[in-house]
C-alpha cells in the first residue's frame, strides 16, 4: 500500500466494460518525506474519496477481487481515507 | 520480504471494513531497493507491535494477507518481524557481478545497523 493525495477525477465516455460505471480517481503518490511524486496513478474508489483527500492505495488483483469485484479492470484500489499521519523526519 | 524502517503511523477512520482493527504503519524501505519503490515508502499492517524507529521485515503480496489470519484482507504489505540484528558483508553488497543478477554496484545499505 502507499499514501497518496487525490488530485482529481477521471471520466471516459468510451471505456472497457471492466471500467464501466466505476469512479476513477487520479492519485498522486507521496514520498516518505511528504512530498508528492512526479507520477499519477488511476485508482478505482472502493470508498467515497474525493479530490483533496489523502488516501491509502493498495495494489494487486487479489485486493481488487476482495474490494470492488473481480470484473474491474484496475489493480490500484483506494482502501482507506487518511485522517492523520505522523512521520518522523 | 524486504527490510525497512518504521517512520510513522497512519490513522484512517474510513477504510475497508475488514481493516477496521488493523494497525497501519508507514515504512521506508532501505535504500538498496531504490528505485524499486519510487514512492520511497510503504503502508503496511502490523501484527507484531513494531514502533517508530524499528527496523522491520515487511512481506509483500499474498503472504502478507495470510499473516493476518485470513486470505480475505485487502492488503498487500504486512510487517512480519522486528529486526534485532543484521549482518551483511560490504564486499558482497557493493561489488558489481558479485552474484548472478547483480549488474551494478549496490548503494550502501544505509542505517540498518543501529
Amino acid at each position: 500500500m502507499f499514501l497518496g493525495r487525490v488530485v482529481g477525477r477521471l471520466w471516459a465516455t468510451r471505456q472497457a466494460a471492466g471500467l464501466a460505471g466505476r469512479k476513477m480517481l487520479l492519485v498522486r503518490p507521496e514520498t516518505a518525506a511528504g512530498r508528492e511524486a512526479d507520477r499519477l496513478v488511476v485508482a478505482v474508489d472502493g470508498l467515497a474519496a474525493g479530490p483533496g483527500d489523502r488516501v491509502i492505495v493498495a495494489h494487486g488483483s487479489r485486493v481488487r477481487d476482495l474490494t470492488v469485484g473481480a470484473d474491474v479492470a484496475d489493480k490500484d484500489i483506494v482502501i482507506g481515507i487518511v485522517d492523520g499521519h505522523e512521520l518522523v523526519k | 520480504m524486504i527490510l525497512g524502517r518504521v517512520i510513522g503511523h497512519v490513522w484512517a477512520a474510513r477504510r475497508d471494513a475488514r481493516l477496521q482493527r488493523a494497525k497501519l504503519l508507514v515504512i521506508r524501505p532501505h535504500a538498496i531497493y531504490e528505485p524499486a519503490f519510487p514512492t520511497r515508502h510503504l503502508v503496511a499492517t502490523d501484527d507484531v507491535d513494531a514502533g517508530v524507529g524499528d527496523d522491520v521485515i515487511v512481506c509483500l503480496g499474498a503472504p502478507a494477507r495470510a499473516s493476518l489470519g485470513s486470505n480475505d484482507m485487502p492488503v498487500d504489505a504486512a510487517v512480519l518481524g522486528v529486526v534485532d540484528r543484521v549482518e551483511w558483508r560490504a564486499d558482497a553488497m557493493q561489488a558489481a557481478g558479485a552474484a548472478p543478477g547483480i549488474k551494478r554496484a549496490l548503494p550502501a545499505l544505509d542505517a540498518v545497523s543501529k
